[in-house]
């Protein structure tokens, strides 16, 4: 058969399948009718990029200022100028992927996982380029604190970043959580870079790195849960016991 | 964006939504030059005319979305309410430059996917008997048609059913089917030339094309 016999074929289904009934349109619009009123739409796709990045920054520059700018005085130019830079252009991406998971039927640029991979895979080529200290002092001792604090400011960074894009409706939440994720992981790299002096290259290519994967594998699985759980309840309610 | 005059197939609203039947009757369009895009600015303003339009508009493309996903009519008439339930909560999320119809699609892919979820756990807990007798009391003769479609439909994997059902029922173009389903045009493609080639395996194999012209007419 050619493809034209097989368009010809599907179109005849799918004319032949029913309408809805007009008790049902009824049915439908009655029930809207109650609660319909003037609703204010979400903001531009870039100034909520921009509110998101903007979250990043500032959890990074407070984690960094409470805890000291260590890093950042011991890095020379070239590195500020590869590190940061890399760093906004990558929480753009993910602020602006996160706000596209946030409202449905939007395009997408990439997917959460290829997302993950380039954050991981950019920052990495970033630092194997820029650290050559190729000692391993207290590898896992100090890697761990390292790890920990990104983490922790993944946290907050992810949460709020989840609030101000509260109104939108993630068709897909346990994407939607990975991006946040990978997006709080960037304000935890961030903050590390700005914060911590070791600069030996396996720390910060093991550990700093570490955040952005196991932050954003911690929101995918946050949302696997809340959705987990909105599924119980659900049931719950149909079926009492 | 430039205005369009209408999504679907062949740019013939009336024939794809067969609107000349009762439905008319109940929800004559009040607008008829106004496109999807301008009916849903105007719904989130609060305009009734506006919904109710929208909803005579794409309800018919929506169930048989359902339909061709291999629900019963009982059950695609849950899901259409359900959708305009959700599509009504979240109907701040829609954006004026961008095309409604990925976005009424996408929302009913959520509803349909969590639908799919809880009546899966739902299944463990009740008898076979429940289901069967749903069936049996379901509207008769409305499953001809359906299983025309799921019959043709029904050696494509769930992504590639809903991609040919997109695409070639609903008239969806490649661009909007990809933001419906959260992925990439190239995937997309990658997702209906699949399924044309089982699609063409499957009807060569049972031999479709020779003497079953009337098949499904």
């Amino acid at each position: 058969m050619k493809n034209e016999e097989i368009n010809d074929v599907l179109e005849k289904a799918g004319r032949a399948l029913p309408d809805p009934s007009p008790a049902t349109l009824q049915r439908i619009a009655d029930s809207i009718k109650p609660s319909l009123r003037p609703v204010r739409p979400l903001p531009t796709a870039w100034a909520m990029t921009a509110g998101l990045v903007m979250i990043c920054a500032t959890v990074s520059l407070a984690g960094a200022s409470r805890a000291g700018f260590f890093g950042l005085e011991k890095m020379g130019i070239l590195e500020r100028l590869l590190i940061f830079p890399a760093l906004v252009i990558l929480a753009w991406l993910a602020g602006s992927e996160f706000v596209h998971e946030m409202i449905p039927g939007s395009r997408r640029r990439i997917s959460p996982g290829a997302l993950l991979g380039l954050s991981s895979a950019a920052l990495l080529a970033v630092f194997a380029l820029l650290f050559r200290d190729y000692q391993t002092h207290h590898f896992i001792s100090i890697g761990i604190v390292c790890l920990l604090t990104g983490l922790l400011h993944a946290i907050p960074a992810a949460l709020f970043a989840w609030l101000l894009l509260r109104r939108g409706f993630a068709v897909n939440p346990i994407s939607a959580g990975l991006v946040a994720g990978v997006l709080g992981g960037l304000a935890g790299v961030g903050m590390l870079e700005l914060h911590c002096a070791n600069f030996q290259a396996a720390h910060v290519l093991v550990w700093h790195i570490a955040v952005v994967p196991l932050s954003g594998a911690a929101g995918a699985l946050v949302a696997w849960s809340l959705r987990f759980r909105a599924g119980s309840s659900a049931r719950e309610r149909t079926n009492p016991k | 964006m430039g205005a369009r005059v209408c999504l679907a197939p062949k740019n013939n609203l009336r024939e794809h939504t067969g609107i000349d039947n009762d439905c008319r009757k109940v929800f004559e369009p009040m607008c008829p030059d106004s496109n999807l895009d301008i009916l849903m600015a105007r719904y989130q303003q609060g305009d009734y005319g506006a919904a109710t339009d929208l909803i005579g508009r794409t309800s018919p493309q929506l169930l048989r979305f359902f339909l061709a996903q291999s629900a019963s009519r009982a059950d695609a008439d849950d899901l259409l309410q359900e959708t305009w339930l959700r599509i009504h909560k979240v109907r701040h999320t829609y954006r004026a430059s961008e095309p409604a119809l990925p976005w009424f699609y996408a929302i009913a892919r959520y509803v349909r996917v969590d639908h799919y979820r809880k009546s899966v756990r739902t299944t463990l807990g009740t008898t076979k008997l429940e289901a069967m007798s749903k069936e049996a009391t379901a509207v008769p003769g409305k499953f001809d048609h359906v299983e025309s479609l799921e019959t043709l439909l029904a050696p494509l994997p769930e992504s590639q059913r809903e991609v040919i059902e997109m695409l070639k029922v609903a008239g969806m173009s490649l661009e909007e089917v990809a933001r419906a389903t959260s992925s990439s045009v190239g995937s997309v493609k990658q997702k209906a030339h699949r399924a044309y080639t089982k699609l063409r395996e499957t009807m060569n194999a049972t031999g479709f094309g020779k003497g079953q012209s009337g098949g499904l007419s």
